[in-house]
């Protein structure tokens, strides 16, 4: 569980960016799961993305328009999975992070902290490897943000890997390493 | 791409906004299905006056005389030119061909009696071809042939209306006729539903007529000649020629323009056809504007819904989608909302031209249809306009970075 750090404009979600094959990347080199993603085209990128990388945002990001555990299913619809088959693993996951409950409800009728834990379970739901959080609890308030980084460390506990960027020092501290970027170098580790 | 689940996921997207989708399958439709009235109105149109063109065969030249208005080689003015059987002989000899004639004698007011029932119609004396040159249907028995106007036989053949107004339901084949006068035996009846003045007729052998109406005087009404397979300019040279020529024959000045006079129809059909040719375009015309300035609606709503859907997209890329599977999201979505209101728009017009058809009959307006070639290229039109307008929109939703579409304003 690894936090990236860095103030505004300093390239940390270009990093994540490029470790979440939403963006290419010129120089250096980037190694998942033993391969180079240099030069990916869009459609690998999306095979890698759907089989390596789970996100989750800090504007949580759901589909208004499907309910929670439709939400939950979306990236399993990617990977060709059958409507019976995605909509069983979502209520798995959704059961995981405690919204069982929830699942009928569309994103509107849920509070902050349980939209972003039906974001982390659908990041869940493609069983990735890594998981890249751009700012998890920059919505929230402290005592939801606490309760979701508990979730992420349990997941991580679990063998996934986390990438978590924030700015909020306290956030910071409750993962294993902190990375430091500024002016897209990386300053302290 | 075409599975179940994809249509399912479009089915979603399109229910999930209402609006949106009203907005834009209430131009489609409206599109559709003002082209769809427009053509039954034209059609309509068409069908009236090809219907007035019904009464009389297209391919055949009608030659009549009158009072000349312009002295020539000495003759005064207003002299009524009277057409004579050897000038009809003398008109088939300067014809290449003669593909079909027939001479005609008008009498009106024949006072014709049945049992106790009596009316007063117009006789017509005519050659065989008369039928085919009148585009007379034959209902029952026989039109006149060769033998009776060579033999001059006492046969009459009746419109509708006298069968109506003289017979009253009884049968009037084999049954006999006074027609001024003079027993005639019916062999047969006919019904031009084209024109209503032609079904109070009574049509007797020409040689018949002569004698008995016109006391054996030799006087052709009018002549009729029969073009068959001519080739249009052909019969507008023909007629010209033989104008002239017949002008000559009867000393009427050539600018005269009552003496003597002939009508192609064939001529007058193919200026109607152009006229045809310039409504249908103009419907067309119309109508692919109208469904034009729809797709263009459609365009525009579309844009602004992948504006509002730019997270939704990123989401989906971040989530696995590829760009693929997003344009053809954008595309299949457009073209199932076309489709589905375009039918829509089809089925209301055809419905309407359907309910009104029944209640309209006027002359130059019967009929009002839509052909179903033009349903299905106003469908094809829907369905390239669909794509179209789809793809522009789409090709914008994935060259939006995820990076881009996620970041938070």
């Amino acid at each position: 569980m690894v936090s990236i750090m860095g103030s505004s404009g300093s390239g940390k979600s270009t990093l994540l960016n490029i470790l979440g094959l939403l963006d290419g990347y010129d120089s250096g080199e980037y190694l998942l799961a033993g391969e180079s993603m240099m030069g990916l085209n869009e459609r690998n990128a999306a095979k890698y993305r759907s089989r390596f990388l789970g996100f989750v945002f800090q504007s949580f990001n759901l589909v208004g328009f499907k309910t929670a555990m439709e939400n939950v299913a979306l990236p399993l619809y990617y990977q060709g999975v059958s409507r019976r088959e995605r909509n069983k693993r979502a209520l798995n996951y959704l059961k995981k992070v405690g919204l069982l409950d929830w699942a009928e409800h569309l994103p509107n009728q849920l509070s902050g902290g349980q939209k972003q834990r039906v974001a982390i379970a659908r990041a869940l739901v493609g069983k990735p490897k890594v998981i890249l959080a751009d700012e998890p609890t920059g919505a929230l308030d402290s005592k939801t943000s606490y309760e979701v980084m508990e979730l992420l460390r349990e997941l991580n506990n679990e063998g996934i890997t986390m990438v978590v960027v924030t700015h909020e020092q306290d956030i910071a501290e409750m993962c294993d390493r902190i990375i430091k970027i500024h002016d897209g170098q990386i300053a302290n580790v | 791409m075409f599975n179940r689940d994809t249509w399912l996921e479009i089915a979603h997207t399109v229910l999930s906004h209402p609006l949106r989708t009203a907005l834009t399958g209430v131009s489609i439709a409206l599109g559709v299905f003002i082209l769809v009235v427009m053509q039954g109105l034209g059609f309509g149109l068409q069908n009236g006056v090809e219907n007035q063109f019904a009464d009389d065969a297209v391919n055949s030249i009608w030659v009549q005389t009158g009072r000349t208005q312009l002295a020539y080689k000495g003759r005064q003015a207003n002299k009524q030119v009277k057409i004579k059987e050897n000038d009809v002989e003398a008109l088939f000899a300067e014809m290449d061909t003669v593909y079909s004639f027939s001479r005609r004698i008008r009498k009106w007011g024949v006072q014709m009696e049945h049992g106790d029932q009596v009316g007063s119609y117009a006789v017509r004396g005519v050659d065989p071809d008369h039928q085919m040159l009148e585009n007379t249907k034959i209902i029952d028995g026989r039109y006149i042939n060769q033998r009776d106007v060579d033999e001059e036989t006492k046969v009459v053949v009746l419109g509708q209306t006298i069968i109506d107004e003289v017979y009253k339901g009884e049968n009037p084949l084999g049954t006999h006729l006074t027609v001024g006068g003079v027993l005639f035996s019916v062999v047969g009846t006919f019904n031009d539903p084209a024109s209503r003045w032609e079904n109070k007729m009574a049509v007797v052998p020409y040689s018949t007529a002569k004698k008995l109406f016109r006391g054996g005087r030799d006087k052709v009404d009018q002549v009729i000649l029969g073009t068959g397979d001519m080739e249009i300019a052909n019969t507008i040279t023909l007629t010209d020629r033989l104008l002239g020529w017949m002008k000559e024959r009867k000393s009427v000045h050539p600018e005269d323009a009552r003496g003597v006079w002939m009508e192609n129809n064939n001529e007058e059909y193919q200026k109607y056809q152009n006229i045809f040719l310039g409504i249908e375009l103009f419907i067309w015309g119309i109508g692919l504007l109208t469904l034009l300035a729809g797709a263009v609606g459609v365009a525009n709503i579309l844009a602004i819904a992948v504006k509002e859907r730019t997270k939704e997209i990123g989401v989906r890329k971040a989530l696995g989608a590829t760009s693929i599977s997003i344009v053809g999201l954008v595309v299949q979505e457009s073209l199932a909302l076309m489709l589905v209101s375009g039918c829509l728009g089809l089925v209301l017009g055809v419905g309407l031209l359907e309910v009104v058809s029944p209640f309209v009959d006027h002359e130059y307006f019967q009929n009002p249809q839509v052909d179903f070639r033009i349903a299905l290229v106003a469908l094809g039109v829907l369905s390239v306009v669909g794509v179209v307008s789809g793809i522009g929109p789409a090709i914008r939703a994935v060259s939006i970075r995820p990076v881009e579409a996620l970041r938070d304003e």
